[in-house]
């Protein structure tokens, strides 16, 4: 370990507190809307505005997904695949999140309603 | 005779590299380390084998040595030209051509090296999910950036043990 491997630990550092400060400054406080993809194709828009427990099922590609939202979070209740890392992930609900369950071909993405908005 | 002779050593010397390299990828997914915090990071200990080679052999053998590992792995674990195996294919070419790359125009130690190459591994696959799988996985990047720094360090430090008892032991 030199002096210049302490330079690109601070560098590496300095980067990686600016970009939790982006995120942290970009978030938004309309409402939000989850889109579930399989395959790279819309299957389901679930609206996260509803402040009580329910649950959605989307069939994967190693079977059943279900997913569950509460209070404008949601998250991967259950779904088979080799590590479970997608329903390890927990709860998302801010709009750079996505959960990705690679084994079963699933991709949830958190919109804003107001970019709904615009596009129509 | 001698050149052939060398040329043998080196081929066996590879190829066991090689297999550490395949062994600690499959001793890695053992770890259940951070497993919560990010899906899917790893502390990356295969790359050790792989940074020792690029200091001991050079640029082209460790490219060889990276490219043949992901295709065993993908073999033994994942199942070939699997999603998976396209991550770690785009992470393992781009952090042996970053790591080359830095190795040369910059006046880093192994150490500083190993972080560059934790960081390009993971920017590797975060290209490819953005490119081809239409994923944004960008909000990952500060996480990212902030574990490679541990993880860079304990693999580069290792390789750096590799490199000297190589040097002291296997040379002739």
């Amino acid at each position: 370990m030199n002096k210049n491997d302490i330079k690109l630990v601070i560098v590496v550092l300095f980067i990686s507190i600016l970009g939790f400060d982006f995120y942290y400054l970009n978030r938004d406080n309309n409402p939000k809307i989850a889109v579930v993809y399989y395959d790279n194709e819309q299957v389901l828009t679930i609206d996260l505005s509803i402040i009580e427990e329910r649950k959605y099922t989307v069939t994967g590609f190693n079977g059943e997904v279900t997913f569950k939202t509460l209070d404008g979070k949601i998250k991967v209740e259950s779904e088979n695949s080799p590590y479970h890392l997608c329903s390890k992930q927990g709860y998302i609900s801010e709009s750079y999140e996505t959960i990705i369950c690679l084994p079963n071909k699933i991709v949830v993405k958190i919109e804003s309603s107001s970019d709904i908005d615009a596009e129509l | 005779m001698l050149n052939y002779d060398n040329d043998l050593k080196k081929t066996v010397r590879l190829a066991m590299f090689l297999a550490f390299s395949v062994v600690l990828s499959m001793i890695e997914t053992l770890i259940p380390l951070f497993n919560g915090i990010i899906p899917g990071f790893k502390i990356g200990l295969a790359n050790m084998m792989v940074l020792a080679v690029l200091y001991i052999y050079g640029f082209k053998d460790a490219f060889t040595l990276g490219i043949l590992k992901v295709i065993l792995v993908g073999i033994l674990r994942t199942g070939l030209f699997s999603t998976t195996f396209f991550f770690s294919l785009s992470g393992t070419i781009l952090s042996v051509v970053l790591m080359a790359l830095f190795r040369k125009i910059t006046p880093l130690s192994i150490i500083g090296i190993s972080i560059i190459g934790a960081i390009s591994h993971s920017c590797g696959q975060i290209i490819i999910a953005i490119l081809f799988f239409n994923i944004n996985m960008i909000y990952y990047l500060p996480f990212i950036l902030l574990f490679s720094l541990p993880s860079g360090i304990l693999v580069g430090y290792f390789s750096k043990e590799i490199v000297n008892l190589y040097q002291k032991r296997l040379q002739y």
